[in-house]
């Protein structure tokens, strides 16, 4: 009990007290110390981020770029982290140091080499190429996640549903995945705003023509006024929890899932 | 089941991955010399342009997007689209393009000046010379201004328009300071009186290496020795000696006692915008005005300069070499060289920006339109920026001081 306040007082302080502030200079003007100034309220930052025209496809191309990216990152993450965690092949180590190597190389190290492919195959500045290239640094982590998560989840519990005959599609949706949850939540959440946070590779795969959120927030990195940051700052949160929620709700469509509609008896 | 989904799904993949491959080239400059200007405008003619530029600033952001955007469409039916993005990842693009042979790209017009520019004309990024086609260019620019023919030494040679030009200006609280130091001398003085108040970006941000710039200037026997010549390490390294004597000897009463800088020229502003420091600086004579109206600048914000003078820089449009629409990117360039164009840029409310426009070539009223803007109190007045007004010297210089700053000052 003692612990759970000292958690809850930690957590206040060092992760919901720095929201607070940032939500409260995003309608401020910026604040000037030791002048005694009132604060003034204001809502000109959101109304500049609000004229930007390019705001709205912006934030559509990233919602969209990442819910791909999303998608390809399950589909590569469970079926690689399942491989690696329940079967043995030979060079399964090899093949796991190789899946995560991209981790170890910066993704604009190789930018240029990725570039160069991309118009040779026809994807350089297109939403497409955004996407795979958004993959090289997102897929690493779901693969690690998914290889954990299978790890302990075990063989024999899939073996399991293997003696009581369920088919493979059975097996999967009603004893993997309900058991996966929480790496999904992860998984949901890193991929997210590391896609969404990608300003080179995304500039120079997407050439301009895919613009995505950090291409119009970032410039204005070089702004000295606080508020207009903050104000960019609330508005690239959105796309994260958003997508967060998204996933929650088609978690809860899970079979065994906890839902306020069913009977928790 | 699952395996004859997955099979699907990267099938799928391959099918978008192969799909979509462009074909075709784009016209070449030369082409376009060989006709006159009113078939060019026939051709840009309901066409697209894509203007790659910088997009940190909405002052300039809304004057691309509401008043030259609006006219282009009106007077040409030309649709014109800025994309935001840094002028590095620009040129990175059009280098990886340039490598994979790429003759169709995606930009038709680029903001660039200094380093960029050499290193896109080096590396034959740009498309050619094109100014002397553009009907405007000829007519209010004076072609033989060192400002507009050379670019951080390197020579211009027709393949950029010159769009804006800016000078280095320092910015004081007058509430705090009555009279602002006139010369370096001076301002080692003030800090001695008034330690921990003033502090210069580091030499690797663009504003802090500026700044050394003006220093260089002071300290050589005459700024002309150092702009008007070759960047040469040996005569260099003569005035950069007491340079770094002036630099080390002020460096323990700057902020923070001279142990840390900041890093980029807006944590100076954020800095003096709190009343931490007193002086900040910048690369924009006018650019005050606009922080002072968001508040991030105090109201009592005022600017000057000091001996030997003010650096000052163009800026300029340019067009890629794999540009699709070379005949609207002429077209574009023309028009945001006009004197209407140019007027509208100089206003406090939209940019507030200098122009590079001869004003001997404007008709008189036009003058006179320009004259009666006000651009603002912390400006100071155009006659004193002409008069103090000193060329930047070769980019060489740049990475110079950024290297020696770094054994100098931040090794002792």
């Amino acid at each position: 009990m003692k612990y759970k306040i000292l958690f809850y007082i930690i957590a206040g302080l060092l992760f919901v007290s720095p929201v607070f502030v940032l939500l409260l200079q995003s309608i401020t003007t910026p604040w000037r110390f030791q002048t005694a100034q009132e604060m003034n309220v204001q809502l000109k930052s959101f109304a500049v981020l609000w004229s930007d025209p390019n705001l709205w496809t912006a934030t559509i191309g990233s919602i969209v770029i990442g819910a791909f990216v999303l998608l390809f990152n399950f589909l590569i993450g469970i079926t690689a982290g399942k491989a690696l965690a329940l079967y043995s092949f030979k060079g399964r180590t090899l093949m796991e140091a190789l899946l995560l190597a991209p981790l170890l190389i910066p993704v604009l190290a190789v930018a240029m080499g990725l570039h160069l492919l991309m118009i040779r195959i026809g994807l350089a500045d297109t939403w497409i190429g955004v996407t795979l290239v958004h993959l090289v640094p997102t897929v690493p982590y779901s693969i690690k996640i998914f290889h954990h998560a299978y790890s302990q989840l075990g063989k024999p519990m899939i073996e399991q549903a293997q003696i009581l005959g369920a088919s493979e599609r059975k097996q999967f949706l009603t004893v993997e995945l309900p058991l996966l949850k929480n790496a999904i939540r992860s998984v949901t959440f890193l991929t997210i705003v590391i896609s969404l946070s990608q300003y080179a590779i995304t500039a120079i795969i997407g050439g301009g023509s895919v613009v995505t959120l950090p291409m119009v927030f970032f410039p204005f990195l070089d702004t000295a006024n606080p508020s207009i940051m903050a104000a960019f700052s609330v508005w690239f949160a959105a796309p994260p929890l958003l997508m967060y929620i998204l996933i929650e709700g088609l978690l809860s469509l899970l079979p065994y899932s906890q839902t306020p509609w069913r009977n928790r008896a | 089941m699952m395996k004859k989904l997955y099979s699907m799904l990267l099938f799928f993949c391959f099918a978008l991955l192969t799909a979509c491959n462009q074909t075709g080239s784009s016209t070449n400059l030369q082409e376009l010399k060989d006709r006159d200007w009113s078939t060019i405008v026939e051709e840009a003619n309901g066409s697209e342009v894509r203007l790659y530029m910088w997009g940190g600033d909405e002052g300039i952001n809304e004057y691309i997007d509401d008043w030259l955007q609006p006219r282009l469409q009106e007077e040409f039916n030309m649709t014109l689209e800025r994309v935001p993005m840094n002028t590095e990842e620009i040129l990175q693009k059009l280098q990886t393009e340039k490598q994979a042979d790429k003759q169709t790209g995606t930009i038709d017009i680029i903001w660039l000046n200094g380093e960029n520019f050499k290193n896109a004309k080096d590396h034959e990024l740009l498309a050619g010379s094109f100014t002397d086609q553009l009907p405007n260019f000829n007519k209010y620019y004076d072609n033989e201004d060192p400002a507009i023919t050379t670019d951080f030494g390197t020579e211009v040679e027709g393949m950029e328009a010159p769009w804006g030009k800016v000078q280095f200006v320092f910015h004081y609280d007058r509430a705090k300071i009555d009279h602002p130091p006139q010369s370096f001398d001076e301002l080692q003085q003030w800090i001695e009186n008034n330690p921990q108040e003033f502090t210069y970006p580091a030499a690797n941000d663009f504003t802090g290496n500026a700044f050394l710039r003006h220093l260089l200037y002071a300290k050589a026997e005459k700024p002309s020795a150092i702009y008007a010549q070759p960047f040469d390490q040996k005569q260099v390294s003569e005035a950069g000696d007491p340079m770094w004597t002036y630099l080390q000897s002020i460096q323990s009463d700057l902020w923070r006692s001279g142990e840390h800088y900041p890093n980029r020229l807006e944590e100076l502003d954020q800095l003096y915008g709190e009343g931490e420091v007193s002086m900040t600086m910048g690369y924009n004579e006018a650019r005050a005005e606009s922080l002072i109206e968001e508040g991030v600048f105090p109201e009592t914000t005022e600017s000057f300069v000091m001996e030997p003078g003010s650096i000052g820089n163009t800026h300029f449009l340019s067009i890629p070499y794999n540009s699709p629409n070379k005949a609207g990117a002429l077209v574009a360039i023309n028009d945001m060289l006009s004197p209407e164009a140019q007027l509208e840029k100089l206003k406090p409310e939209v940019w507030g920006e200098s122009s590079p426009i001869n004003f001997d070539e404007l008709s008189k009223s036009q003058k006179e339109q320009f004259e009666s803007v006000d651009r603002g109190n912390s400006v100071l007045d155009q006659q004193e920026l002409e008069e103090t007004f000193l060329p930047e010297a070769e980019a060489e210089y740049v990475d110079w001081i950024e290297e020696e700053w770094m054994n100098e000052l931040v090794q002792n």
